[in-house]
């Protein structure tokens, strides 16, 4: 969990991770952000997203995100 | 078989007769029979293309999930023996033998598309080449192929099933039988929409019993499609051909009139072909994709492509746009960049360069002709605009507390956007790029001439077709309004039997009384179905 909160502060440093929940929601993360962000969880990972996994869910908190990497993780 | 004759309505009524009278585990064999059918009369030579497609797509979803069953297997068996690197040594083997059967899939189906779409337009390229370079005039012939109907519809529907089945979204169907339905069935396959397999494949082969009220859905559906169609497309297509070509003498306000009647013929065209075919769907109880939702409602031009062709837009966006924005070398570059003094550049460069290409690649799909290449990247280069200059535009409207949810600015949003699509298309309605540029320079030239009665008499629209026009295109702009809160046939199916019947007779002589059948009429071709 440090490991994605570290990227995501690499991004937007001024974000509190531990309680926020509607990164995409509330358009914090823009697409540029995203995409970026997932380059980052796949080389730090070494899991593969892909397109079906690029929904709001999946990038609204730092909990979402890191359930999505544990996941891929386990695949 | 034109979609729209006689013939097709009797083949429909023939086909739902045996649809609703064998047993409903037969259903889809009925479909499967209709499709083929349908397919061939349409032509033989049609029949092999598309025979091919569903041969290579099925084999090679087989040889796919062969690959991971074994892989599978193989962890199983060797579980408690094999350790984490060996483990992802061999899946990273897997995959790599996977991506080889699915691109040879792609290369192939693809090939083919590519040849027949684009060989007159490279021969023509190879011919200028030659003629430059060596001074040769013994030019290639073009080959002039006749394009297999809905040859991209089918390709792009069948191609992202094989992609689902890369990535392990889907199971592979098995019945060939079953598999050979999802590819060919017959209302999308004239001009979408472009179904997935997860979505269409459960409609097809489920059982359906009948359903009066479903029958009479489907039906008024097809007649609106035939409205939107018959009534406004097809009369406005000549007055539209005739201006544009014409611009000598006809130009300020005759082609800003042209430009904006042919945002309403291929809407009425594309849309209305689109509403028959998930009308005589919905009569064989299969719910297909909407492709539109109302796109001249859109108020910026992301959200008109999330509104227009709304199928194809996703296929671009989930097979292409996600693939190459998730590539690892393209977000490396991105990084590198980021790293090295560009951050703005390298932040882009994973967004902007997948957008370019899937505008690239939409150009390309509307036509084999640097018009429409042209009107993909002005398409795309105005998406990006509009992204870089998001910030300043919420600062003004933050500067001049301007209210975003009222009327007034709504309404500017839509008209903008509405026009900018509009002026855009006219490189679809001219013969080539400067003709275009052209046509738009002509438009702010002589507005003076503009006298009504000249439409009327020199330009295929007599005073009544005009009228005509304006009111059917008042009823749909106004069908359009009302749909933003909920299906207006389920609207009219509340309504007292009596004037659900007077709904009905209305749209059926509008048809009857107003469709186009004037000279040079072809209700058949639909402008989106040579794609």
């Amino acid at each position: 969990m440090e490991t994605v909160i570290e990227i995501l502060k690499g991004v937007h440093p001024e974000v509190d991770y531990e309680k926020e929940t509607g990164l995409i929601d509330k358009r914090i993360f823009d697409s540029f952000d995203v995409v970026n962000i997932v380059g980052e969880l796949m080389d730090e990972f070494d899991i593969e997203i892909t397109a079906e996994h690029m929904v709001p869910e999946n990038f609204n908190s730092a909990q979402a995100i890191y359930r999505l990497v544990k996941t891929l993780e386990e695949e | 078989m034109s979609f729209i004759s006689i013939g097709f309505a009797l083949f429909v009524t023939a086909a739902l007769i045996v649809y609703y009278t064998v047993p409903k585990k037969c259903q889809w064999i009925v479909l499967l029979i209709a499709s083929y059918v349908f397919y061939a009369i349409n032509g033989v030579m049609n029949f092999i293309y598309i025979a091919v497609t569903t041969v290579s797509a099925y084999v090679c979803a087989a040889l796919i999930e062969k690959k991971g069953t074994e892989q599978k297997e193989y962890l199983k068996a060797n579980k408690d023996s094999i350790t984490k690197d060996e483990k992802k040594s061999y899946k990273a083997g897997i995959k790599k033998k996977q991506k080889r059967i699915l691109a040879l899939g792609l290369i192939l189906n693809f090939g083919i598309l590519v040849y027949l779409k684009y060989a007159d337009w490279s021969i023509a390229y190879i011919n200028l080449f030659r003629l430059s370079f060596f001074g040769r005039t013994d030019f290639i012939p073009f080959k002039n192929f006749i394009l297999p109907l809905g040859i991209s519809f089918y390709m792009f529907q069948t191609m992202g099933y094989l992609i689902d089945i890369y990535y392990g979204k889907y199971e592979r169907e098995h019945n060939f039988l079953k598999f050979a339905l999802f590819v060919s069935f017959f209302p999308q396959i004239v001009q979408g929409p472009i179904s997935r397999f997860g979505e269409l494949a459960p409609e097809l082969y489920k059982e359906t019993a009948f359903d009066f009220d479903r029958i009479r859905s489907g039906f008024y559906r097809i007649m609106w499609g035939l409205f939107k169609k018959l009534v406004i497309a097809d009369r406005l297509a000549a007055f539209v051909r005739e201006t544009i070509a014409q611009r000598d003498t006809y130009r300020g306000l005759y082609i800003l009139l042209a430009v904006f009647m042919y945002s309403m013929q291929i809407y009425g065209d594309f849309s209305g072909g689109i509403d028959v075919a998930l009308g005589v769907a919905e009569m064989f109880g299969i719910r297909l994709h909407e492709n539109f939702e109302r796109p001249f409602f859109a108020k910026s031009i992301s959200e008109y492509w999330q509104r227009w062709h709304i199928t194809l837009g996703t296929w671009f966006k989930d097979y292409i746009f996600y693939p190459l924005s998730l590539n690892k070398g393209i977000l490396k570059a991105g990084k590198f960049l980021r790293e090295h003094g560009f951050e703005k550049l390298g932040k882009r460069i994973p967004i902007y360069v997948p957008m370019f290409m899937v505008w690239f690649t939409t150009g390309m799909w509307h036509g084999s002709q640097n018009r429409f290449v042209v009107w993909g990247l002005f398409n795309c280069l105005f998406i990006i605009l509009g992204t870089e200059f998001e910030p300043l535009s919420l600062k003004i409207v933050e500067k001049f507390k301007l209210d975003e949810g009222s009327f007034c600015m709504r309404a500017y949003r839509v008209f903008k956007t509405f026009w900018l699509m509009s002026f855009l298309r006219i490189f679809d309605i001219s013969s080539d790029v400067p003709s275009a540029f052209n046509a738009f320079r002509l438009i702010f030239t002589d507005w003076r001439s503009f006298r009504l009665a000249r439409v009327y008499e020199e330009l295929s629209l007599p005073k009544e077709d005009f009228i005509v026009a304006v009111i059917a295109i008042l009823v749909m702009f106004i069908f359009d309004l009302i749909q933003r809160k909920g299906s207006v046939r389920k609207r009219i199916f509340t309504l007292p039997v009596p004037l659900q019947w007077c709904v009905l007779s209305l749209l059926i002589i509008a048809v009857s009384v107003f469709g186009y059948y004037g000279p040079g009429y072809d209700a058949g071709s639909f402008i989106y179905g040579a794609f």
